[in-house]
């Protein structure tokens, strides 16, 4: 599996895959708090756009929550374009054929797919923490990150939804033809549970309420209101991965 | 002793019977061509050899052991050339090789020397550009170079030549040659030329049957005509013998048929008789094209 897991790596790294992850990951990080730094910035120069048409403004004040509500409308952008830039991490070597040597060769399945897994949750695990590093660090430069209450725990929770995303690509991914039919069927899921969500008692269970971490800071919620998410979260994602491993093992190379 | 052997082996797609009972058996240390129309069931059959696809029916053995669906342990004997062989375009030869020497869990230094050694083979020992901007004969030998990794016990080859040029044909086919003293090789296509250059002995697949099979010689046996093919050195001798013995029949200017071999010392005579000048007396041996032609009843 190393040297599977090597391949996997040389592959992000020489198809210019990682550096253009690591620029969009950088790139949001930086722009939560210069976005919450330029607000009054903005709001200035509309002031007087705004007025004309009978909007009067008040001072703005911009704090680490500005940042941190940034943050959170950002991540599920990165997380789009991490999706998209992966849809074909199977059906890119079933379509050229290149696992068909690799198995001939005695590389087991499962050892494939789980190579493949740890790389693809490890890059978004090491991209997601660089995105919010940065945001806190800039956050505690120019503000005060005491005032969001859990900042981390909100960060976990963005994470996990992540996580449980991938899980679904990779289900996808194993059993489509084609990285349309992964990005169909991925989007397809996480729409269907964002409307599923739109129902008050499910959407307090449902993988979706983990993007909302601002409710979290700003002390509306509380860490027990994310638990059931959390864990039906890990569910899915183990059933996913399991199912995946399952169906790679049946797939037609 | 038999590398590889098939028996009754059945493979259905849906509604479609793609092998229906093929046996056949590979001697160690051959070159075996197994040969068919696009779409016979060549690829499937290798397919199955490979464990990549379940038999529906019968049973296949690999160096003595039978194989498994799935992660087959006798893909540790085998050594597999696709047609089209498709590799990680981001990689130079050597680290694919490195790559494929280690999945198969080979010691670094004995993947290095054998990567080396077979780069050398295949001609690829100067190449440290990436596969990317390979030509499709470079891939093909690099193929061959992967093929043959963990030294296999068979290699299996599925069209290798049938997408390249002549001098592309040619290179393939000498490596096939070359590693024939180490590695029984199973060899797919429908040139005919290839096999009758390099294949000791052959199968023919049809409608998913084995329609002939054994060495070349057994194979033309069985067509062999009694045809006596006469080439002389002017066309005005072949001419006069045509006058002479009427049952001949002119195929050029100078190139006469005896289809009846009895009359063959009555033609000599002729020749010996009217001091003819013969260049060539050949008995004709019937092409492996006009074979696959009948098989397949064209």
């Amino acid at each position: 599996m190393r040297a599977f897991l090597k391949k996997e790596w040389m592959e992000l790294v020489r198809t210019g895959r990682l550096l253009l992850l690591l620029l969009i990951f950088i790139l949001f990080g930086i722009m939560n708090p210069a976005i919450a730094k330029l607000t009054p910035w903005m709001m200035e120069i509309m002031v007087e756009q705004l007025a004309e048409s009978g909007l009067a403004l008040t001072a703005v004040t911009v704090d680490a929550m500005t940042s941190w509500t940034q943050f959170y409308k950002n991540i599920p952008m990165a997380l789009g374009v991490f999706v998209l830039l992966h849809s074909g991490i199977f059906t890119t070597e079933y379509q050229k054929g290149t696992l068909i040597p690799v198995v001939t060769k005695g590389l087991s399945r499962p050892r494939i797919a789980a190579a493949k897994t740890i790389l693809l949750l490890g890059t978004w695990t090491v991209l997601f923490f660089l995105c919010y590093g940065i945001t806190y660090g800039y956050n505690a430069v120019f503000w005060d990150n005491g005032i969001a209450r859990f900042p981390l725990l909100g960060a976990v929770c963005c994470w996990l939804f992540g996580v449980w995303v991938l899980a679904w690509m990779l289900l996808f991914s194993i059993a489509a033809d084609t990285s349309t039919q992964v990005l169909l069927g991925t989007g397809g899921v996480v729409l269907g549970i964002y409307v599923l969500s739109l129902f008050p008692k499910l959407g307090n269970v449902l993988p979706v309420k983990l993007l909302d971490g601002m409710s979290l800071l700003s002390g509306n919620a509380f860490p027990k209101d994310y638990y059931a998410s959390m864990g039906i979260a890990c569910a899915m994602a183990a059933v996913c991965l399991l199912l995946a491993v399952s169906c790679f093992n049946r797939k037609n190379l | 002793m038999d590398m590889l052997t098939l028996s009754h082996v059945k493979k259905r797609f849906w509604e479609k019977e793609v092998l229906q009972d093929v046996s056949f058996s590979v001697p160690e240390n051959t070159v075996f061509g197994f040969v068919g129309q696009n779409g016979a069931g060549k690829t499937t059959a290798m397919k199955l050899i490979l464990g990549l696809l379940s038999c529906d029916e019968g049973r296949i053995t690999v160096n003595g052991s039978a194989v498994r669906y799935g992660n087959t342990h006798t893909n540790r004997f085998i050594g597999y050339l696709p047609d089209v062989p498709e590799f990680y375009s981001y990689m130079t030869p050597a680290e694919y090789l490195a790559f494929c020497g280690e999945i198969t869990g080979m010691p670094k230094p004995e993947t290095k020397k054998r990567a080396a050694e077979l780069l050398a083979l295949v001609g690829l020992e100067q190449e440290r550009r990436r596969i990317k901007g390979f030509s499709r004969g470079m891939k093909q030998r690099l193929g061959v170079a992967q093929a043959l990794m963990n030294r296999p016990r068979l290699l299996i080859c599925d069209e290798p030549t049938s997408a390249l040029d002549p001098a592309g044909r040619k290179e393939l086919l000498d490596i096939l040659v070359a590693v024939k003293k180490e590695t029984t090789v199973l060899f797919s296509t429908h040139i005919l030329s290839d096999v009758e250059h390099i294949c000791d002995e052959l199968a023919f697949l049809h409608e998913g049957r084995i329609a002939l099979k054994g060495t070349l010689e057994e194979v033309r046996k069985i067509r062999r005509t009694a045809a006596v093919e006469l080439e002389m050195e002017h066309a005005r001798d072949a001419g006069l013998l045509l006058r002479e013995c009427p049952f001949l029949q002119r195929l050029g200017h100078n190139l006469l048929l005896l289809r009846e071999p009895e009359h063959l010392p009555e033609v000599l005579g002729r020749i010996a008789e009217k001091r003819l000048s013969v260049l060539r007396v050949e008995r004709m041996e019937p092409a492996l094209e006009d074979l696959f032609m009948e098989v397949i009843g064209k």
